[in-house]
């Protein structure tokens, strides 16, 4: 481990802790008032929220670009958000279908993030299913670009269809658009040992991940397993994806745009990477929350409206600087 | 065409007291010496069967990509794999190293079946050099190198101190300590080539099996590459290389294998199998009366990293 990694860590810890800290200071409602303790307690909830669901898009994004050995490849850009959202929309729908009938054993705060999980697998092990069919990765981020729009659409669709529903329809529009607002110690407790075991789990396939930077002839010639590795690497990829979306929702571009920028920090080795992206991720999505809190709107910006107006601008800087860089 | 033998110790910048002229311990000795270390190699391997290769048979469905190839690559020697297009040597290469279902045969090394042994095991014991690696990753070349090692159990060990002296050692022995910092995407595609040749070795493989290693690189660079396995072989590897130039396997070679159709046609010294009517039949090619170019790196160069 590099001095220059052990700084960049010490500093993305030392800048979570800012905008947590500022987070608590930010929205609607008096700190000072009857109810201060009451909006500290909901926002310390959201911000926490915010932090894992960031730091999970962030792994999730490295293992991705790992997994495809292009940069580009995010959850959200290849479709594995889309259906995880998708597989979160139709818990959604079934959970109030089902109404009474649900046992009381089985809370819909755990449905949500099967059925993520369930989408997103589901997407990822069929995009692979191509990729090791396909010609070229074009091929791949194209196909990938097409389950997003196919996802997407689904869950429109399925948006509309419960149009009668208004509560219901409420909180699918929720879950795409993004959003922090309204997650409990529930979620957390199901989300956070999620994040922290996937993420354990992905940093510890870290080193085949190196080698398979290689590509798959080299890295198997040097011992790795690669269809070990891939299954793997894609099912805590899911996990990832699927605890961040039933977190917060659709936020995208955090798992494109924070690995990009943590490469030109700690180097491309995935043990310095996932954490930097992890930490990176957190820091970035806090932030965000803070500034769909903080901007004088009438109703507060969902979260994936704020990641995608910073995210996008973002990465078209970082990608001609590095496009410079390369030249 | 020049034909000075590399074992002479000259030509290809192989230093003359690393040539095969030790003598003492045993020829059987199952453990070969580190590649790693400096050349006081204890025994001549010249004859020493390490890798052999025997009625290996892989089908692409009714069509046999390689047929009952049998072949053994010697201890201490630089053997070389030609023929043309298609005649089966990046298969025979891949199979050896157990990246492709075999039909029938098998593949020992030092006694040891590969094909039974898992990835790690099996790659612990062959380094594989490409013909070109795909790694485009801004990646330092030490840490490349250090990739290598990832049969030895990686894990955490890629931070101690031993992979370091590991990776330090395997770039010295490919003159290529100075492009330790370097990215790895920076680099000529000669200085690539011998990164890639120092992450085989870091592992504290013996044998090398190379997939025309200088099919990407200029005259300077391939010579340079091929002196480098001369003195890699000299040191106790065992080295099987596919060649497209036929120049370089008579630089180059103690033994050639001519593969034709997937079959072996014939092997011995390159001089018995590089004959006129063999490569006519193989290659529908016969000697220019009037001679070719033939080069060797000057004197200069030798033991330079990078041809200037």
């Amino acid at each position: 481990m590099t001095m220059r990694t052990l700084v960049v860590w010490s500093s993305l810890v030392l800048l979570l802790a800012v905008v947590a800290v500022v987070g608590l200071s930010v929205g609607r409602g008096e700190l000072s008032g009857q109810n201060g303790a009451v909006f500290i307690e909901l926002r310390a909830w959201r911000i926490a929220a915010a932090a894992l669901a960031g730091a999970a898009l962030g792994m999730g994004g490295v293992l991705m670009q790992g997994l495809f050995r292009n940069p580009l490849a995010s959850p959200d850009l290849l479709g594995t958000t889309a259906f995880a959202l998708l597989g979160g929309q139709i818990v959604l729908v079934l959970v109030v279908l089902a109404g009474a009938s649900l046992p009381l054993w089985l809370p819909a705060e755990l449905l949500l993030p099967i059925g993520c999980l369930l989408g997103a697998a589901g997407a990822l092990a069929a995009l692979l299913w191509l990729a090791e069919r396909a010609s070229g990765l074009t091929t791949v981020l194209v196909v990938g670009f097409l389950f997003a729009a196919l996802g997407s659409s689904a869950g429109t669709l399925l948006t509309s269809l419960c149009r009668d529903q208004w509560e219901l329809m409420r909180a699918l529009q929720g879950l795409s658009l993004g959003g922090v607002d309204g997650t409990g110690p529930a979620q957390l407790a199901l989300g956070a040992p999620l994040v922290l075991i996937a993420g354990i789990c992905a940093w510890g396939w870290g080193r085949a991940l190196d080698v398979l930077l290689s590509g798959e002839t080299e890295a198997a010639a040097l011992g790795v397993d690669v269809p070990l590795v891939r299954r793997w690497t894609l099912i805590w990829t899911a996990t990832l994806t699927a605890a961040a979306v039933a977190l917060g929702g659709a936020a995208v571009f955090v798992g494109l745009i924070v690995p990009h920028v943590m490469r030109g920090l700690v180097g491309v080795t995935h043990r310095r990477l996932i954490p930097a992206s992890a930490l990176g991720g957190a820091v970035f999505l806090v932030a965000c929350d803070n500034l769909a809190r903080a901007l004088p709107t009438t109703g507060e910006l969902p979260l994936g409206v704020v990641t995608g107006l910073i995210g996008a601008p973002l990465f078209i800087v970082v990608l001609l600087r590095s496009r410079q860089e390369l030249a | 065409m020049s034909d000075e033998r590399p074992t002479t110790g000259d030509s290809l910048g192989t230093p003359a007291s690393a040539g095969t002229g030790q003598s003492g311990s045993s020829i059987h000795s199952s453990i070969p010496v580190n590649p790693l270390l400096p050349t006081d190699v204890g025994a001549p391997r010249e004859t020493t069967p390490a890798l052999v290769i025997s009625g290996l048979t892989i089908r692409h469905g009714t069509r046999a990509v390689l047929e009952d190839v049998s072949l053994t690559a010697a201890m201490g020697q630089v053997t070389a794999l030609i023929g043309p297009n298609g005649a089966g040597k990046s298969t025979l290469i891949n199979a050896a190293l157990g990246l492709l279902p075999c039909d029938h045969g098998s593949v020992h090394l030092l006694g040891q079946d590969l094909l039974r042994l898992d990835r790690r095991a099996r790659a612990r014991l062959i380094g594989y050099v490409p013909q070109r690696s795909r790694l485009s990753a801004p990646l330092p070349v030490h840490e490349v190198v250090a990739l290598g090692r990832y049969a030895l159990g990686g894990g955490l060990a890629g931070a101690f101190g031993a992979t370091r002296r590991a990776v330090d050692e395997a770039l010295a022995a490919v003159e290529a300590t100075a492009l330790a910092e370097r990215r790895f995407n920076e680099l000529s595609a000669g200085e690539a080539q011998r990164v890639l040749v120092a992450r085989a070795l870091a592992g504290g493989a013996h044998t090398l099996l190379l997939d025309e290693p200088t099919a990407a690189l200029d005259i300077g660079h391939a010579l340079s590459l091929l002196a480098l396995l001369r003195r890699l072989a000299a040191n106790g590897c065992t080295v099987l290389v596919a060649l497209h130039q036929l120049d370089e396997v008579r630089r180059v070679a103690d033994h050639a294998v001519l593969l034709q159709h997937g079959r072996v046609a014939i092997n011995g010294p390159p001089e018995t199998v590089m004959t006129s009517a063999q490569l006519t039949d193989a290659f529908g090619v016969e000697t220019d009366p009037a001679g070719a170019l033939a080069f060797r790196l000057s004197p200069s160069r030798t033991h330079s990293t990078e041809p200037r």
